[in-house]
């Protein structure tokens, strides 16, 4: 397992917290929660070890595009960077619409 | 118009299927994964755990009714249950056991999608599905426990065992209901015994339709949520009559005594077999022809003190005896080489052994049904493992298992002091079948005590690590290790015994094992509790073993409304 973080400043705040996914075979799941320290925080803990260079960039995309003060915090068991990306979108879309799971 | 727009619960996530079955708006988690609460024993091997430990429990109502749904998540670990995982089910029926008590009918639902223990916590599964199957034989006396299992892993493992303890089970023919996975049978057993890779096989003897025609599923369903939400309105409203398969000892015993299985029997016939409802009561099992011995055989004859057994199974012991004045039913596992169960022949509890067990503690509780001072019954621990076999799972060894996990915890609940001791091999569904229900358990201090889920070359096949690695986790994680003292550490043990000779007891050994058994006795008798609770109030448990367990069920009483 590894551990990666990443911070980057940010403005706005989200609504409430959202969860997606699940930690099974190619995929994640992600946990993100509004923060008031005006930062977007992403903690990462993946099992496929040395793609630090990948996390690195898919995160960046996804900072560019969304401007959210939050923590996001990913479990991740081998997801492909589009898959990330995905969820990482939805994970934002929830936390706007709730999680409806009612 | 034909519907053609189907809800799906097989291709939905855990938290999706409880909130699809629950009526809309009525529902809300307990311990959801912004709580966090995740298991410290992933971590500590470097695992990538999930905020919910890949267990999900949603409260609202269903059809009107107020009802729990508890769903394993398949995708996360293989839905394997940990000790988080493992304590918030297990906490949850706990907890519906409470409500009940006070007049408060929550129903219970449990989603499976399980292979049972997860290896990496190993005997903290153990422990958590013997607390799982007590709450579940508690609770069914209050309101039924219903199990669906949808695919797609299905339920094996221990947690077939609790399947098999659920009031009534709903499959689709996308589920599949086994105790061995068929790639462990073919690890232990040989390709021979079974090809794990003839999946047309595999399906046609444990897929949810050949289970529902065999008479050990009660409803089948096509995948979509208004079939599930009938079937579960009818086993309520008792359209559909509850078959309590793990009381019908009778019938599955004589089956199981005059089955032939010289040549191998295909899963077209065995249906027929599970369906026929003759009882055949005069059948007379050959004993074996040596002297066999074995650990739990030897104690066995140190405490039965001359009485000779007076089960009708040459391969489960059975004597009532006096300790110390008090009136007491030893029951054994051990070896007969000539038993026509060719995987059954080393002590393993399979289809035999088990509903036999449960034959003669189901007798003890008849028998003393009027006594206020009931039988004390002593499980002598020395299983190797549940038998791994094709006909073993063709003819639902988690069903005989659970016969006799079913008949120790109704004994406890009756009031029977149930005292297990451990003076050999305790390990997986044997272990859980033939000692785990127990109030208290003891063990030897010898390094011929062991307890876990299952042997290191299929673990290690199953986790896809080594066997060395293996071994390296089990240093940072107790629960993995085999050895009797790591298992102390998890606090369940009531004692551990030195100075006592495990493999070749003389009188004196007897006499230390008799006092602690007493000890324990004496213990169950001052305290009022019936359920397992006390392997969570030692002290080892609570500053240490089963500090997450603890806190799993706190929390759920504390989100609870």
């Amino acid at each position: 397992m590894e551990k990666l973080t990443y911070s980057f400043p940010a403005s706005k705040m989200i609504e409430q917290p959202a969860h997606v996914g699940v930690v099974g075979s190619g995929d994640l799941e992600i946990l993100i929660e509004p923060s008031n320290e005006k930062k977007t925080i992403v903690e990462i803990r993946t099992g496929i070890t040395g793609f630090q260079d990948t996390w690195k960039k898919v995160v960046e995309r996804f900072v560019s595009q969304n401007d959210i003060s939050a923590r996001i915090r990913i479990n991740d068991f081998g997801a492909t960077p589009g898959v990330v990306s995905i969820r990482l979108a939805q994970a934002v879309e929830v936390s706007k619409i709730g999680a409806n799971h009612n | 118009m034909a519907q053609i727009i189907t809800e799906s619960l097989v291709e939905s996530l855990a938290r999706e299927r409880a909130f699809q079955l629950l009526d809309k708006g009525s529902a809300y988690e307990i311990l959801g994964p912004l709580d966090g609460i995740e298991s410290p024993h992933l971590v500590a091997q470097n695992i990538v755990p999930q905020f919910d430990d890949g267990m999900i429990i949603v409260k609202g109502t269903l059809n009107g009714q107020q009802t729990v749904i508890i769903s394993i998540e398949g995708n996360f670990q293989g839905g394997g249950i940990g000790e988080v995982s493992g304590a918030k089910l297990a906490g949850t029926l706990e907890k519906l056991i409470k409500e009940c008590e006070k007049g408060n009918k929550i129903h219970p639902v449990i989603i499976y999608d399980t292979g049972g223990v997860r290896l990496q916590e190993a005997n903290y599964g153990l422990l958590s599905i013997a607390e799982i199957s007590a709450a579940i034989v508690a609770l069914r006396e209050y309101v039924p426990v219903i199990g669906i299992i949808p695919g797609k892993v299905g339920s094996f493992g221990g947690m077939s065992l609790t399947a098999g303890l659920c009031s009534a089970l709903i499959m689709t023919r996308e589920g599949r209901l086994g105790m061995n996975g068929p790639e462990v049978i073919e690890q232990e057993a040989g390709i021979r015994e079974l090809d794990s890779r003839n999946k047309q096989l595999i399906w046609k003897m444990i897929g949810g339709a050949i289970r529902h025609e065999s008479a050990l599923a009660d409803v089948i369903v096509e995948d979509d949520i208004p079939n599930y939400k009938e079937a579960i309105k009818n086993i309520w409203s008792g359209e559909i009559r509850l078959q309590h398969r793990t009381k019908q000892i009778q019938n599955y015993l004589s089956l199981f005594k005059t089955l032939d299985i010289e040549k191998k029997i295909m899963p077209e016939q065995a249906k027929e077999y599970l369906n026929s409802k003759t009882v055949n009561m005069d059948i007379e099992l050959p004993t074996p022809m040596g002297d066999v011995k074995s650990t739990g055989s030897r104690w066995f004859d140190l405490l039965a003190n001359g009485q000779h057994s007076i089960s009708e199974v040459p391969s489960v012991l059975v004597a009532d005896t006096i300790i110390s004045g008090v009136n007491a039913r030893l029951i054994a596992v051990v070896p007969n080489p000539d038993s026509k169960y060719y995987r059954a022949r080393n002590g393993e509890v399979g289809l035999l052994e088990g509903w036999t067990i449960a034959k003669y503690v189901r007798q003890a509780i008849e028998e003393d049904k009027d006594l206020t001072e009931k039988r004390l019954i002593i499980p002598i621990v020395d299983v190797p493992s549940q038998a791994f076999g094709y006909h073993e799972e063709l003819f639902g060894i988690y069903l005989s298992c659970s016969a006799a996990v079913d008949a120790y915890a109704t004994a406890r609940l009756a009031g029977h002091p149930v005292v297990a001791t451990l003076v050999g091999n305790a390990i997986s569904g044997a272990f859980l079948s033939h000692g785990m229900q127990a109030n208290r358990l003891i063990a030897l201090n010898d390094d011929g005590v062991n307890v876990h889920v299952m042997s290191k070359k299929s673990a290690a096949i199953i986790t896809q690590r080594t066997i060395e690695e293996l071994d390296e986790a089990a240093k940072e994680v107790p629960s993995m290790a085999y050895d009797i003292q790591s298992f102390e550490k998890l606090g369940a043990l009531f004692k551990l015994l030195d100075g006592v000779n495990a493999k070749e007891p003389n009188p004196e050994d007897r006499d230390i094992l008799e006092s602690a058994v007493i000890e324990a006795y004496n213990d169950i008798k001052s305290d009022s509790a019936r359920d397992l609770s006390s392997r969570l109030k030692s002290d080892i448990a609570r500053s240490s073993g089963r500090k997450a367990s603890i806190q799993v069920r706190e929390m759920i009483d504390l989100q609870w409304r």
